[in-house]
């Protein structure tokens, strides 16, 4: 007999003296036998500390059948890829004789891999000595992977979203880029085609051309007052009709020099779509523009100029006392049409009343939502 | 007063000498870049200067700011972004923002004159940002 054969011999001889000693109607035994969990027993008095009984489930789980295991310690479940670590544990366990729960890589006689919950007990007599060691193996390999799978899919998703948010992120960089570009390009066009009017008013001999000239000139600087307060709210998207409304009466109050002119205001911020910004501040132009210039030419007067919600509508109202008389056909004309295109664009409503010396014209129109005229 | 213009787009700094001109001032140079600046300000102190800060050679303009206010010479920012300026404004009075209106530059113009000439009740006009306000505002809201 070789030495294999002699450790075998007393190996399995020591398993059968421990199931000899439980009668066939012994619960625990049975139990042992039959329970599903996979479970071995070891004698750690004999050389090597020996596998002496293996339960039929070990059996289905590592593909060894109980007579290829009895005999052998239990190291050959380990593989290339086992942890040391776990291993060197589970030995500092077996010399402390202590109870051990860890967790490691085995593998099955067909070389494939399993994770194994093992937990590994002592199991001492009257006298206190170690006379056996009892180990289960839990197969948690399904658990594992499922982690591992939810562990890859979590670590691709936060890289995708890492990414995507990478992209994005220039993206709007980009994007600020673009609108500060635009932004700064259609106020020095607006600057340079002002300067240009200016220019040649400022060149022409022709009163009456240069009347003109100037009159464009004011139309294209409501645009600059317009395209100067978009973008100054944190929505960009809404704009301040009463902002505009209050620099262009300050533009006018230092500019006209006429002391028999006196310019007021009430002026509450109404907020409206950045889209309705230009035609709306065409309408106040309008308004006070024609105001003044009947002012300028008749010997003064006093303009009022409100911006403020009304019972749910938004209102631009210019009131003045100077006399109502035409200025000039031409003046007149482009100021009723400018007027009268910017209201039908924003379905504002005109409503002039004179009496007397006064003239009041209102502007209404509906707010489109309480949100963009609170204040 | 003397004034100096630092703006690269030629147009609008002819127009703006004329309007300056026309407000009873002396435009004593012009300049694109910062070099030119500096070249100007070293040939003839100015009174005042008015500062666009996208120069030629980039946005130069603080700069040009921050060597007129090394000198104590009065300035105001002339940009079309003034939340491009720093928050100590540079040494500058203020900003006028592009595109301003000519009755805007003529309102801040005679402001700036008064000031520099010790007028201290004049009302600022609605054109130009006082470097004080912006202050103001950043330190809450006013009452």
């Amino acid at each position: 007999m070789t030495d294999n054969e002699q450790r075998r011999n007393a190996a399995q001889t020591a398993g059968d003296r421990l199931v000899a000693r439980h009668v066939r109607e012994d619960p625990f035994a049975a139990a042992f036998k039959a329970t599903r969990m996979p479970m071995i027993v070891t004698d750690p008095n004999q050389d090597d500390n020996p596998i002496i009984f293996c339960n039929a489930a070990f059996e289905k789980l590592t593909g060894y059948s109980a007579e290829e295991v009895v005999g052998r310690n239990c190291r050959f479940l380990q593989g290339p890829n086992t942890s040391r670590e776990a291993v060197a544990r589970i030995r500092a366990s077996v010399e402390a004789g202590s109870d051990i729960a860890v967790d490691i890589l085995n593998y099955k006689k067909d070389g494939s891999e399993f994770w194994n919950a093992l937990f590994l007990s002592p199991v001492r007599d009257d006298d206190n000595r170690i006379v056996y060691f009892f180990a289960s193996q839990l197969d948690f390999t399904n658990v594992k992977s499922r982690e591992a799978d939810l562990a890859a899919a979590r670590h691709k998703a936060e890289e995708e979203v890492a990414k995507n948010t990478e992209r994005l992120q220039s993206a709007l960089g980009a994007k600020t880029l673009l609108v500060h570009e635009v932004d700064h390009r259609v106020k020095n066009n607006l600057l340079t085609m002002a300067s240009i009017v200016k220019l040649q008013a400022r060149i022409t001999k022709n009163q009456d051309h240069r009347q003109i000239l100037m009159s464009v000139l004011n139309r294209v600087e409501a645009l600059s007052t317009v395209q100067r307060k978009l973008f100054t709210l944190d929505d960009v998207s809404r704009f301040d009709i009463a902002d505009v409304a209050r620099e262009m009466v300050s533009d006018l109050v230092g500019a006209i020099k006429r002391p028999d002119i006196r310019l007021t205001h009430e002026l509450h911020p109404v907020y409206v779509p950045a889209v309705k910004a230009t035609p709306l501040a065409l309408i106040v132009n309008e308004l006070v523009g024609d105001a003044v210039r009947r002012g300028l030419s008749d010997g003064g007067g006093q303009i009022h100029v409100v911006v403020k919600r009304l019972n749910g509508h938004f209102l631009i109202r210019v009131e003045d006392t100077s006399i109502p008389v035409e200025v000039d056909i031409e003046t007149a004309e482009i100021g009723r049409i400018l007027l009268e295109t910017s209201a039908r664009q924003v379905g504002a409503k005109i409503e002039r009343r004179t009496a007397g010396h006064r003239t009041t014209v209102d502007v209404t129109m509906l707010v489109e939502s309480p949100q963009e005229s609170e204040n | 007063m003397k004034v100096l213009i630092v703006e690269d787009e030629m147009l609008l700094a002819m127009e703006l000498e004329n309007e300056v001109e026309m407000a009873g001032h002396q435009v004593i140079g012009t300049a694109a870049t910062r070099d030119q600046a500096r070249e100007a300000i070293a040939a003839q102190r100015p009174e005042f200067a008015f500062v666009d800060i996208h120069l030629q050679d980039g946005p130069t303009g603080i700069e040009v700011g921050r060597d007129l206010a090394a000198k104590n010479i009065p300035y105001v920012f002339v940009s079309g972004n003034i939340k491009k300026i720093p928050r100590d404004f540079a040494g500058a009075l203020g900003a006028i923002e592009k595109p301003y209106t000519i009755n805007g530059m003529k309102n801040a113009l005679a402001y700036i004159s008064g000031l520099i000439e010790g007028c201290v009740e004049l009302n600022p006009p609605a054109s130009l940002v006082l470097a004080e306000d912006v202050e103001l505002i950043e330190a809450g809201p006013r009452i």
